[in-house]
Protein backbone atom coordinates (compact mmCIF):
# COMPACT_ATOMS: atom_id res chain seq x y z
CA UNK A 1 0.00 0.00 0.00
CA UNK A 2 1.43 3.33 -1.04
CA UNK A 3 0.33 6.86 -1.64
CA UNK A 4 -2.18 6.92 -4.50
CA UNK A 5 -3.08 10.62 -4.31
CA UNK A 6 -0.56 13.18 -3.23
CA UNK A 7 -0.76 16.96 -3.01
CA UNK A 8 2.58 18.69 -2.51
CA UNK A 9 2.49 22.37 -1.56
CA UNK A 10 -0.28 22.82 -4.13
CA UNK A 11 -1.68 26.24 -4.95
CA UNK A 12 -4.28 27.04 -7.59
CA UNK A 13 -5.87 30.35 -8.51
CA UNK A 14 -8.64 30.40 -11.14
CA UNK A 15 -8.12 32.85 -14.00
CA UNK A 16 -9.72 36.17 -13.23
CA UNK A 17 -9.91 35.56 -9.47
CA UNK A 18 -8.06 37.70 -6.97
CA UNK A 19 -7.03 35.04 -4.49
CA UNK A 20 -6.13 31.36 -4.70
CA UNK A 21 -8.88 28.76 -4.31
CA UNK A 22 -6.36 26.53 -2.53
CA UNK A 23 -2.99 27.56 -1.16
CA UNK A 24 -0.02 25.52 0.00
CA UNK A 25 -2.06 22.34 0.33
CA UNK A 26 -0.15 19.17 1.20
CA UNK A 27 -1.70 15.84 2.08
CA UNK A 28 -1.81 12.33 0.74
CA UNK A 29 -4.23 9.43 0.54
CA UNK A 30 -3.08 5.83 0.82
CA UNK A 31 -4.31 3.14 -1.55
CA UNK A 32 -7.57 1.61 -0.33
CA UNK A 33 -8.31 4.43 2.11
CA UNK A 34 -11.49 6.45 2.49
CA UNK A 35 -10.56 10.12 2.81
CA UNK A 36 -13.17 12.72 3.70
CA UNK A 37 -12.62 16.35 2.75
CA UNK A 38 -14.56 18.78 4.88
CA UNK A 39 -14.80 22.52 5.21
CA UNK A 40 -17.11 25.47 4.78
CA UNK A 41 -18.35 26.57 1.34
CA UNK A 42 -15.58 28.25 -0.59
CA UNK A 43 -12.81 26.58 1.42
CA UNK A 44 -11.43 24.87 -1.71
CA UNK A 45 -12.87 21.33 -1.46
CA UNK A 46 -14.22 21.18 -5.02
CA UNK A 47 -10.95 22.61 -6.36
CA UNK A 48 -9.07 19.78 -4.64
CA UNK A 49 -11.42 17.15 -6.14
CA UNK A 50 -11.17 18.63 -9.63
CA UNK A 51 -7.40 18.67 -9.32
CA UNK A 52 -7.45 14.89 -8.78
CA UNK A 53 -9.16 13.99 -12.07
CA UNK A 54 -7.42 16.68 -14.09
CA UNK A 55 -10.39 19.00 -14.73
CA UNK A 56 -7.96 21.43 -13.11
CA UNK A 57 -5.75 22.53 -14.85
CA UNK A 58 -6.90 21.01 -18.20
CA UNK A 59 -10.43 22.45 -18.23
CA UNK A 60 -10.04 25.37 -15.87
CA UNK A 61 -7.04 27.56 -16.62
CA UNK A 62 -5.32 29.41 -13.83
CA UNK A 63 -2.12 30.03 -11.96
CA UNK A 64 -0.74 27.02 -10.12
CA UNK A 65 2.29 25.83 -8.26
CA UNK A 66 3.20 22.65 -6.40
CA UNK A 67 2.34 19.20 -7.62
CA UNK A 68 -0.55 16.74 -7.68
CA UNK A 69 0.23 13.09 -8.31
CA UNK A 70 -2.44 10.44 -8.93
CA UNK A 71 -1.38 6.80 -9.12
CA UNK A 72 2.10 7.87 -10.10
CA UNK A 73 0.97 10.29 -12.83
CA UNK A 74 1.55 14.02 -12.66
CA UNK A 75 -1.96 15.41 -13.18
CA UNK A 76 -0.78 18.57 -14.95
CA UNK A 77 0.92 16.59 -17.73
CA UNK A 78 -1.63 13.73 -18.04
CA UNK A 79 -4.67 14.23 -20.31
CA UNK A 80 -8.09 14.00 -18.64
CA UNK A 81 -9.09 10.96 -20.69
CA UNK A 82 -6.04 9.10 -19.33
CA UNK A 83 -6.97 10.15 -15.81
CA UNK A 84 -10.57 9.01 -16.50
CA UNK A 85 -9.22 5.44 -16.51
CA UNK A 86 -7.79 5.92 -13.01
CA UNK A 87 -10.32 8.24 -11.40
CA UNK A 88 -14.10 7.84 -11.33
CA UNK A 89 -15.90 11.06 -10.48
CA UNK A 90 -19.38 11.36 -9.02
CA UNK A 91 -20.75 14.89 -9.11
CA UNK A 92 -23.23 16.49 -6.77
CA UNK A 93 -26.18 16.40 -9.15
CA UNK A 94 -26.56 13.01 -10.87
CA UNK A 95 -29.01 14.53 -13.36
CA UNK A 96 -26.18 16.48 -14.97
CA UNK A 97 -23.96 13.46 -15.57
CA UNK A 98 -26.46 11.14 -17.22
CA UNK A 99 -26.34 11.86 -20.94
CA UNK A 100 -28.12 9.03 -22.67
CA UNK A 101 -31.73 7.93 -23.11
CA UNK A 102 -31.43 4.62 -21.31
CA UNK A 103 -29.56 3.56 -18.20
CA UNK A 104 -27.42 0.90 -19.90
CA UNK A 105 -26.44 3.26 -22.71
CA UNK A 106 -25.39 5.86 -20.22
CA UNK A 107 -23.31 3.39 -18.24
CA UNK A 108 -21.63 2.40 -21.53
CA UNK A 109 -20.83 6.04 -22.40
CA UNK A 110 -17.35 6.19 -20.86
CA UNK A 111 -16.22 2.88 -22.35
CA UNK A 112 -17.47 3.93 -25.81
CA UNK A 113 -15.45 7.12 -25.44
CA UNK A 114 -12.34 5.08 -24.68
CA UNK A 115 -12.93 2.90 -27.76
CA UNK A 116 -13.59 -0.48 -26.12
CA UNK A 117 -14.96 -3.31 -28.28
CA UNK A 118 -18.78 -3.72 -28.11
CA UNK A 119 -18.59 -7.19 -26.48
CA UNK A 120 -16.27 -5.89 -23.75
CA UNK A 121 -18.56 -2.90 -23.16
CA UNK A 122 -21.59 -5.21 -22.86
CA UNK A 123 -19.81 -7.42 -20.32
CA UNK A 124 -18.56 -4.52 -18.21
CA UNK A 125 -21.91 -2.70 -18.30
CA UNK A 126 -23.74 -5.84 -17.10
CA UNK A 127 -21.15 -6.22 -14.33
CA UNK A 128 -21.52 -2.59 -13.17
CA UNK A 129 -25.32 -2.72 -13.25
CA UNK A 130 -25.27 -5.95 -11.23
CA UNK A 131 -22.74 -4.56 -8.75
CA UNK A 132 -25.01 -1.61 -7.98
CA UNK A 133 -28.20 -3.68 -8.01
CA UNK A 134 -29.78 -1.80 -10.89
CA UNK A 135 -29.85 -4.47 -13.61
CA UNK A 136 -33.64 -4.16 -13.70
CA UNK A 137 -33.31 -0.48 -14.67
CA UNK A 138 -31.09 -1.18 -17.72
CA UNK A 139 -33.70 -0.25 -20.34
CA UNK A 140 -35.33 2.56 -18.36
CA UNK A 141 -35.10 6.23 -19.26
CA UNK A 142 -33.23 8.46 -16.76
CA UNK A 143 -36.29 10.70 -16.46
CA UNK A 144 -38.23 7.79 -14.91
CA UNK A 145 -35.75 7.28 -12.07
CA UNK A 146 -35.72 8.52 -8.48
CA UNK A 147 -32.79 10.65 -7.27
CA UNK A 148 -31.26 7.69 -5.45
CA UNK A 149 -31.51 5.52 -8.56
CA UNK A 150 -29.95 8.30 -10.66
CA UNK A 151 -27.06 8.48 -8.20
CA UNK A 152 -26.52 4.72 -8.60
CA UNK A 153 -26.63 5.01 -12.40
CA UNK A 154 -24.04 7.79 -12.29
CA UNK A 155 -21.92 5.67 -9.96
CA UNK A 156 -22.20 2.69 -12.32
CA UNK A 157 -21.08 4.96 -15.18
CA UNK A 158 -17.92 5.77 -13.22
CA UNK A 159 -17.20 2.27 -11.89
CA UNK A 160 -17.60 0.61 -15.27
CA UNK A 161 -14.32 2.26 -16.30
CA UNK A 162 -12.59 0.25 -13.58
CA UNK A 163 -11.01 3.20 -11.76
CA UNK A 164 -8.62 2.84 -8.81
CA UNK A 165 -9.92 5.97 -7.17
CA UNK A 166 -13.49 7.11 -6.71
CA UNK A 167 -13.99 10.82 -6.13
CA UNK A 168 -17.37 12.00 -4.86
CA UNK A 169 -18.42 15.62 -4.61
CA UNK A 170 -21.18 15.90 -1.98
CA UNK A 171 -22.96 12.81 -3.30
CA UNK A 172 -25.79 12.99 -0.77
CA UNK A 173 -26.56 16.71 -0.74
CA UNK A 174 -29.68 16.32 -2.91
CA UNK A 175 -30.91 13.12 -1.29
CA UNK A 176 -33.29 12.42 1.58
CA UNK A 177 -31.65 11.04 4.77
CA UNK A 178 -32.50 7.42 4.09
CA UNK A 179 -31.30 7.44 0.46
CA UNK A 180 -28.21 9.36 1.59
CA UNK A 181 -27.45 6.60 4.10
CA UNK A 182 -27.94 3.99 1.34
CA UNK A 183 -25.47 5.77 -0.95
CA UNK A 184 -22.87 6.08 1.83
CA UNK A 185 -23.27 2.37 2.73
CA UNK A 186 -22.85 1.52 -0.94
CA UNK A 187 -19.64 3.54 -1.21
CA UNK A 188 -18.35 1.87 1.95
CA UNK A 189 -19.11 -1.56 0.45
CA UNK A 190 -17.32 -0.64 -2.80
CA UNK A 191 -14.30 0.46 -0.81
CA UNK A 192 -14.20 -2.84 1.08
CA UNK A 193 -15.15 -5.23 -1.75
CA UNK A 194 -13.22 -3.67 -4.63
CA UNK A 195 -10.42 -2.09 -2.65
CA UNK A 196 -11.31 1.27 -4.20
CA UNK A 197 -9.66 4.36 -2.81
CA UNK A 198 -12.38 6.87 -2.00
CA UNK A 199 -12.02 10.62 -1.71
CA UNK A 200 -15.22 12.41 -0.88
CA UNK A 201 -16.53 15.78 0.11
CA UNK A 202 -19.47 15.62 2.48
CA UNK A 203 -21.05 18.03 4.93
CA UNK A 204 -22.95 15.43 6.92
CA UNK A 205 -19.98 14.25 8.95
CA UNK A 206 -22.04 11.90 11.11
CA UNK A 207 -22.87 10.02 7.95
CA UNK A 208 -19.36 9.54 6.57
CA UNK A 209 -17.10 9.66 9.64
CA UNK A 210 -17.69 5.99 10.49
CA UNK A 211 -16.21 4.77 7.21
CA UNK A 212 -13.42 7.35 6.94
CA UNK A 213 -9.78 6.42 7.46
CA UNK A 214 -8.58 9.97 6.99
CA UNK A 215 -10.14 13.38 7.32
CA UNK A 216 -8.82 16.61 5.84
CA UNK A 217 -10.41 19.87 6.95
CA UNK A 218 -9.93 22.93 4.78
CA UNK A 219 -10.39 26.46 5.92
CA UNK A 220 -9.58 29.67 4.07
CA UNK A 221 -8.08 27.70 1.15
CA UNK A 222 -5.57 25.91 3.43
CA UNK A 223 -5.47 22.61 5.27
CA UNK A 224 -6.71 23.32 8.80
CA UNK A 225 -6.46 19.79 10.13
CA UNK A 226 -5.54 16.36 8.84
CA UNK A 227 -5.56 12.98 10.49
CA UNK A 228 -7.84 10.16 11.58
CA UNK A 229 -11.50 11.13 12.12
CA UNK A 230 -11.01 10.71 15.86
CA UNK A 231 -8.06 13.13 15.84
CA UNK A 232 -9.78 15.69 13.66
CA UNK A 233 -13.22 15.57 15.27
CA UNK A 234 -11.68 15.80 18.73
CA UNK A 235 -10.03 19.12 17.90
CA UNK A 236 -11.32 22.37 19.31
CA UNK A 237 -12.53 25.02 16.89
CA UNK A 238 -14.45 22.89 14.38
CA UNK A 239 -17.42 25.26 14.56
CA UNK A 240 -15.16 28.20 13.77
CA UNK A 241 -14.20 26.59 10.46
CA UNK A 242 -17.85 25.99 9.58
CA UNK A 243 -18.20 22.33 10.56
CA UNK A 244 -20.72 20.57 12.75
CA UNK A 245 -19.15 17.48 14.29
CA UNK A 246 -21.41 14.47 14.93
CA UNK A 247 -23.79 15.10 17.85
CA UNK A 248 -22.21 12.37 19.96
CA UNK A 249 -18.86 14.14 19.78
CA UNK A 250 -20.49 17.38 20.95
CA UNK A 251 -22.18 15.62 23.86
CA UNK A 252 -18.97 13.97 24.93
CA UNK A 253 -17.09 17.24 24.82
CA UNK A 254 -19.69 18.95 27.02
CA UNK A 255 -19.63 16.31 29.74
CA UNK A 256 -18.27 17.84 32.96
CA UNK A 257 -14.71 16.98 33.71
CA UNK A 258 -13.28 16.32 37.12
CA UNK A 259 -14.85 14.25 39.90
CA UNK A 260 -12.99 11.24 38.65
CA UNK A 261 -14.43 11.58 35.13
CA UNK A 262 -11.33 11.42 32.98
CA UNK A 263 -12.15 12.51 29.45
CA UNK A 264 -10.66 10.56 26.64
CA UNK A 265 -12.12 12.28 23.59
CA UNK A 266 -9.99 10.35 21.14
CA UNK A 267 -10.80 6.98 22.63
CA UNK A 268 -14.48 7.83 22.96
CA UNK A 269 -14.79 9.02 19.40
CA UNK A 270 -12.81 6.04 18.12
CA UNK A 271 -15.08 3.58 19.93
CA UNK A 272 -18.19 5.40 18.69
CA UNK A 273 -16.95 5.42 15.12
CA UNK A 274 -15.94 1.78 15.25
CA UNK A 275 -19.38 0.89 16.59
CA UNK A 276 -21.29 2.89 13.96
CA UNK A 277 -18.85 1.81 11.27
CA UNK A 278 -19.55 -1.80 12.13
CA UNK A 279 -23.25 -1.22 11.55
CA UNK A 280 -22.67 0.62 8.28
CA UNK B 1 -49.51 25.08 -27.04
CA UNK B 2 -45.85 24.30 -27.69
CA UNK B 3 -45.93 21.98 -24.70
CA UNK B 4 -48.95 20.08 -26.11
CA UNK B 5 -47.26 19.92 -29.52
CA UNK B 6 -44.06 18.56 -27.95
CA UNK B 7 -46.16 16.01 -26.07
CA UNK B 8 -47.64 14.86 -29.39
CA UNK B 9 -44.21 14.22 -30.87
CA UNK B 10 -42.91 12.55 -27.68
CA UNK B 11 -41.88 8.94 -28.23
CA UNK B 12 -43.70 6.18 -26.36
CA UNK B 13 -42.53 2.64 -26.89
CA UNK B 14 -45.28 0.23 -27.96
CA UNK B 15 -44.82 -3.37 -28.97
CA UNK B 16 -45.99 -3.16 -32.58
CA UNK B 17 -44.55 -4.39 -35.90
CA UNK B 18 -43.69 -0.80 -36.88
CA UNK B 19 -41.97 0.15 -33.61
CA UNK B 20 -39.88 -3.02 -33.88
CA UNK B 21 -38.50 -2.17 -37.33
CA UNK B 22 -34.90 -1.14 -37.86
CA UNK B 23 -34.79 2.70 -37.58
CA UNK B 24 -33.17 2.90 -41.02
CA UNK B 25 -36.21 1.18 -42.52
CA UNK B 26 -38.49 3.58 -40.66
CA UNK B 27 -36.46 6.52 -41.95
CA UNK B 28 -36.67 5.22 -45.51
CA UNK B 29 -40.43 4.72 -45.13
CA UNK B 30 -40.80 8.28 -43.83
CA UNK B 31 -38.74 9.66 -46.71
CA UNK B 32 -40.98 7.76 -49.14
CA UNK B 33 -44.16 9.11 -47.52
CA UNK B 34 -42.64 12.60 -47.42
CA UNK B 35 -41.86 12.44 -51.15
CA UNK B 36 -45.40 11.30 -51.91
CA UNK B 37 -46.89 14.11 -49.79
CA UNK B 38 -44.63 16.66 -51.48
CA UNK B 39 -45.47 15.49 -55.00
CA UNK B 40 -49.24 15.15 -54.49
CA UNK B 41 -50.94 17.63 -56.77
CA UNK B 42 -54.66 16.97 -56.44
CA UNK B 43 -57.19 15.88 -53.85
CA UNK B 44 -57.21 12.23 -55.06
CA UNK B 45 -53.47 11.94 -54.68
CA UNK B 46 -53.68 13.60 -51.28
CA UNK B 47 -56.30 11.07 -50.20
CA UNK B 48 -53.84 8.36 -51.28
CA UNK B 49 -51.08 10.00 -49.21
CA UNK B 50 -53.26 9.96 -46.10
CA UNK B 51 -54.16 6.33 -46.78
CA UNK B 52 -50.46 5.47 -47.19
CA UNK B 53 -49.60 7.26 -43.92
CA UNK B 54 -52.60 5.67 -42.22
CA UNK B 55 -51.45 2.07 -42.81
CA UNK B 56 -48.18 2.23 -40.78
CA UNK B 57 -49.82 4.56 -38.24
CA UNK B 58 -52.62 2.05 -37.68
CA UNK B 59 -50.15 -0.85 -37.46
CA UNK B 60 -48.20 1.19 -34.90
CA UNK B 61 -51.45 1.83 -32.95
CA UNK B 62 -50.69 5.55 -33.26
CA UNK B 63 -53.53 6.75 -35.48
CA UNK B 64 -55.09 8.85 -32.72
CA UNK B 65 -51.78 10.53 -31.90
CA UNK B 66 -51.24 11.30 -35.54
CA UNK B 67 -54.69 12.88 -35.79
CA UNK B 68 -53.93 14.92 -32.68
CA UNK B 69 -50.69 16.20 -34.23
CA UNK B 70 -52.56 17.04 -37.45
CA UNK B 71 -55.22 18.87 -35.40
CA UNK B 72 -52.49 20.86 -33.61
CA UNK B 73 -51.04 21.99 -36.92
CA UNK B 74 -54.48 23.12 -38.10
CA UNK B 75 -53.94 26.77 -37.07
CA UNK B 76 -50.81 26.95 -39.21
CA UNK B 77 -52.64 25.16 -42.03
CA UNK B 78 -55.42 27.73 -41.93
CA UNK B 79 -52.79 30.48 -42.16
CA UNK B 80 -51.35 28.82 -45.26
CA UNK B 81 -54.84 28.63 -46.72
CA UNK B 82 -55.59 32.29 -45.94
CA UNK B 83 -52.26 33.53 -47.37
CA UNK B 84 -52.85 31.55 -50.59
CA UNK B 85 -56.34 32.98 -50.95
CA UNK B 86 -55.04 36.48 -50.27
CA UNK B 87 -52.49 36.14 -53.03
CA UNK B 88 -55.17 35.19 -55.51
CA UNK B 89 -54.91 31.40 -55.60
CA UNK B 90 -58.19 29.69 -56.47
CA UNK B 91 -60.06 27.96 -53.64
CA UNK B 92 -59.24 24.44 -54.82
CA UNK B 93 -55.53 25.20 -55.33
CA UNK B 94 -55.32 26.75 -51.85
CA UNK B 95 -57.02 23.68 -50.36
CA UNK B 96 -54.59 21.34 -52.17
CA UNK B 97 -51.58 23.28 -50.88
CA UNK B 98 -52.98 23.31 -47.34
CA UNK B 99 -53.75 19.59 -47.36
CA UNK B 100 -50.30 18.91 -48.81
CA UNK B 101 -48.82 20.61 -45.75
CA UNK B 102 -50.96 18.42 -43.46
CA UNK B 103 -49.79 15.36 -45.40
CA UNK B 104 -46.15 16.33 -44.88
CA UNK B 105 -46.74 16.81 -41.14
CA UNK B 106 -48.47 13.42 -40.90
CA UNK B 107 -45.73 11.66 -42.92
CA UNK B 108 -42.88 12.97 -40.75
CA UNK B 109 -44.85 12.30 -37.56
CA UNK B 110 -44.92 8.57 -38.37
CA UNK B 111 -41.16 8.51 -37.90
CA UNK B 112 -41.11 10.46 -34.63
CA UNK B 113 -43.93 8.55 -32.95
CA UNK B 114 -42.44 5.15 -33.81
CA UNK B 115 -38.69 5.83 -33.41
CA UNK B 116 -37.02 6.39 -30.05
CA UNK B 117 -34.42 9.17 -29.68
CA UNK B 118 -31.96 6.33 -29.07
CA UNK B 119 -32.71 4.85 -32.48
CA UNK B 120 -32.44 8.26 -34.13
CA UNK B 121 -28.99 8.57 -32.57
CA UNK B 122 -27.98 5.14 -33.93
CA UNK B 123 -29.05 6.20 -37.41
CA UNK B 124 -27.07 9.44 -37.12
CA UNK B 125 -24.00 7.45 -36.09
CA UNK B 126 -24.63 5.01 -38.94
CA UNK B 127 -24.56 7.95 -41.35
CA UNK B 128 -21.18 8.77 -39.77
CA UNK B 129 -22.25 12.27 -38.78
CA UNK B 130 -19.65 14.05 -36.61
CA UNK B 131 -19.61 12.73 -33.04
CA UNK B 132 -20.02 16.21 -31.50
CA UNK B 133 -23.10 16.85 -33.62
CA UNK B 134 -24.72 13.52 -32.70
CA UNK B 135 -23.89 14.03 -29.02
CA UNK B 136 -25.33 17.55 -29.04
CA UNK B 137 -28.52 16.21 -30.61
CA UNK B 138 -28.78 13.37 -28.06
CA UNK B 139 -28.21 15.56 -25.01
CA UNK B 140 -30.58 18.27 -26.23
CA UNK B 141 -33.40 15.72 -26.45
CA UNK B 142 -32.37 13.99 -23.23
CA UNK B 143 -32.58 17.30 -21.34
CA UNK B 144 -35.97 18.44 -22.65
CA UNK B 145 -37.85 16.94 -19.64
CA UNK B 146 -35.22 18.34 -17.25
CA UNK B 147 -35.55 21.86 -18.69
CA UNK B 148 -39.35 21.56 -18.66
CA UNK B 149 -39.12 20.78 -14.94
CA UNK B 150 -36.78 23.76 -14.42
CA UNK B 151 -39.27 25.94 -16.30
CA UNK B 152 -42.19 24.79 -14.14
CA UNK B 153 -40.22 25.46 -10.95
CA UNK B 154 -39.16 28.92 -12.11
CA UNK B 155 -42.73 29.83 -13.09
CA UNK B 156 -43.99 28.62 -9.68
CA UNK B 157 -41.25 30.57 -7.89
CA UNK B 158 -41.93 33.78 -9.80
CA UNK B 159 -45.70 33.45 -9.40
CA UNK B 160 -45.28 32.96 -5.66
CA UNK B 161 -43.38 36.26 -5.71
CA UNK B 162 -46.29 38.02 -7.38
CA UNK B 163 -45.56 37.68 -11.10
CA UNK B 164 -48.84 37.62 -13.05
CA UNK B 165 -47.91 35.97 -16.31
CA UNK B 166 -51.33 35.94 -17.93
CA UNK B 167 -52.16 39.57 -17.26
CA UNK B 168 -52.03 42.58 -19.55
CA UNK B 169 -51.86 43.21 -23.27
CA UNK B 170 -49.74 41.02 -25.60
CA UNK B 171 -46.66 43.27 -25.22
CA UNK B 172 -46.96 43.13 -21.42
CA UNK B 173 -47.34 39.35 -21.55
CA UNK B 174 -44.16 39.01 -23.56
CA UNK B 175 -42.38 41.25 -21.04
CA UNK B 176 -43.73 39.04 -18.25
CA UNK B 177 -41.69 36.18 -19.73
CA UNK B 178 -38.37 37.93 -19.03
CA UNK B 179 -38.25 37.01 -15.30
CA UNK B 180 -38.87 33.40 -16.32
CA UNK B 181 -36.51 33.18 -19.28
CA UNK B 182 -33.47 34.76 -17.62
CA UNK B 183 -33.25 32.25 -14.73
CA UNK B 184 -34.02 29.44 -17.18
CA UNK B 185 -31.12 30.44 -19.43
CA UNK B 186 -28.79 30.91 -16.45
CA UNK B 187 -29.80 27.46 -15.13
CA UNK B 188 -29.19 25.91 -18.53
CA UNK B 189 -25.74 27.51 -18.72
CA UNK B 190 -24.80 26.23 -15.26
CA UNK B 191 -26.10 22.80 -16.23
CA UNK B 192 -24.09 22.78 -19.45
CA UNK B 193 -20.93 23.62 -17.48
CA UNK B 194 -21.54 20.64 -15.19
CA UNK B 195 -22.28 18.45 -18.21
CA UNK B 196 -18.99 19.44 -19.80
CA UNK B 197 -17.16 18.47 -16.60
CA UNK B 198 -18.92 15.10 -16.48
CA UNK B 199 -18.10 14.47 -20.16
CA UNK B 200 -14.40 15.13 -19.53
CA UNK B 201 -14.47 12.90 -16.45
CA UNK B 202 -15.77 10.04 -18.60
CA UNK B 203 -13.20 10.29 -21.32
CA UNK B 204 -15.12 12.22 -24.00
CA UNK B 205 -12.85 12.86 -26.95
CA UNK B 206 -10.29 10.20 -25.96
CA UNK B 207 -10.41 8.50 -29.36
CA UNK B 208 -11.31 9.97 -32.72
CA UNK B 209 -13.87 7.25 -33.46
CA UNK B 210 -15.66 6.07 -30.32
CA UNK B 211 -17.22 2.60 -30.39
CA UNK B 212 -20.86 1.74 -29.71
CA UNK B 213 -22.30 -1.01 -27.52
CA UNK B 214 -25.26 -1.40 -29.88
CA UNK B 215 -25.03 -2.19 -33.57
CA UNK B 216 -27.89 -1.78 -36.04
CA UNK B 217 -28.81 -5.16 -37.51
CA UNK B 218 -31.40 -5.80 -40.22
CA UNK B 219 -33.76 -8.64 -39.29
CA UNK B 220 -36.20 -10.73 -41.31
CA UNK B 221 -39.14 -8.44 -40.64
CA UNK B 222 -37.08 -5.45 -41.85
CA UNK B 223 -36.44 -7.15 -45.20
CA UNK B 224 -40.12 -8.16 -45.36
CA UNK B 225 -41.14 -4.53 -44.76
CA UNK B 226 -38.82 -3.40 -47.57
CA UNK B 227 -40.35 -6.00 -49.90
CA UNK B 228 -43.76 -4.40 -49.36
CA UNK B 229 -42.67 -0.77 -49.13
CA UNK B 230 -40.48 -0.43 -52.20
CA UNK B 231 -42.92 -1.86 -54.82
CA UNK B 232 -45.92 -0.04 -53.29
CA UNK B 233 -44.05 3.26 -53.24
CA UNK B 234 -42.72 2.77 -56.77
CA UNK B 235 -46.25 2.21 -57.99
CA UNK B 236 -47.59 5.30 -56.22
CA UNK B 237 -44.75 7.59 -57.24
CA UNK B 238 -45.12 6.50 -60.87
CA UNK B 239 -48.80 7.44 -60.67
CA UNK B 240 -48.03 10.75 -58.92
CA UNK B 241 -45.51 11.68 -61.61
CA UNK B 242 -48.12 10.98 -64.28
CA UNK B 243 -46.16 8.09 -65.76
CA UNK B 244 -48.89 5.53 -65.18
Amino acid sequence: MGKIVEFLDYTFEYSGMERPAVEGVSFSVEEGEVAVLAGASGSGKSTILRSINGLIPHMYPGRRSGKVTVDGADVSSTPTYELARKVGFLFQNPENQIFMFTVEKDVAFGLENLGYEPEVIRRKVDWALGLLGISDLAKRSPSELSDGQKQRVALAGSLVMDPKILVLDEPTSLLDPRTAQDVVSLVSRLNKDLGLTVVLVEHRLELVSPMADRMVVLSGSRVWAEGSPAEVLGREGLHEVGLSPPAIVEVQKRLPSGDGLALDVDGFVRRFLADVGHRV
Amino acid sequence: MAHVMAEGFKFRYLKTPVHGLDPRVKLLMTAMLFALALLSSNLYQEALVFAAVGVPAALARSLKRLLRIAALSLTFSLMIFAVNMLFGQPLLESAVITIRFLGIVAATSVFFVTTSPDEIEYVMRWFRLPRDFVFAFATSIRFVPVLMMDLTQIIDAQRSRGLEMDRGNPVRRIRNLIPVLIPLIVNALVRSGELAEAMEARGYGAVSRPTSMHALLMKKNDYAALLVLVPAWSLLITYFLGLL
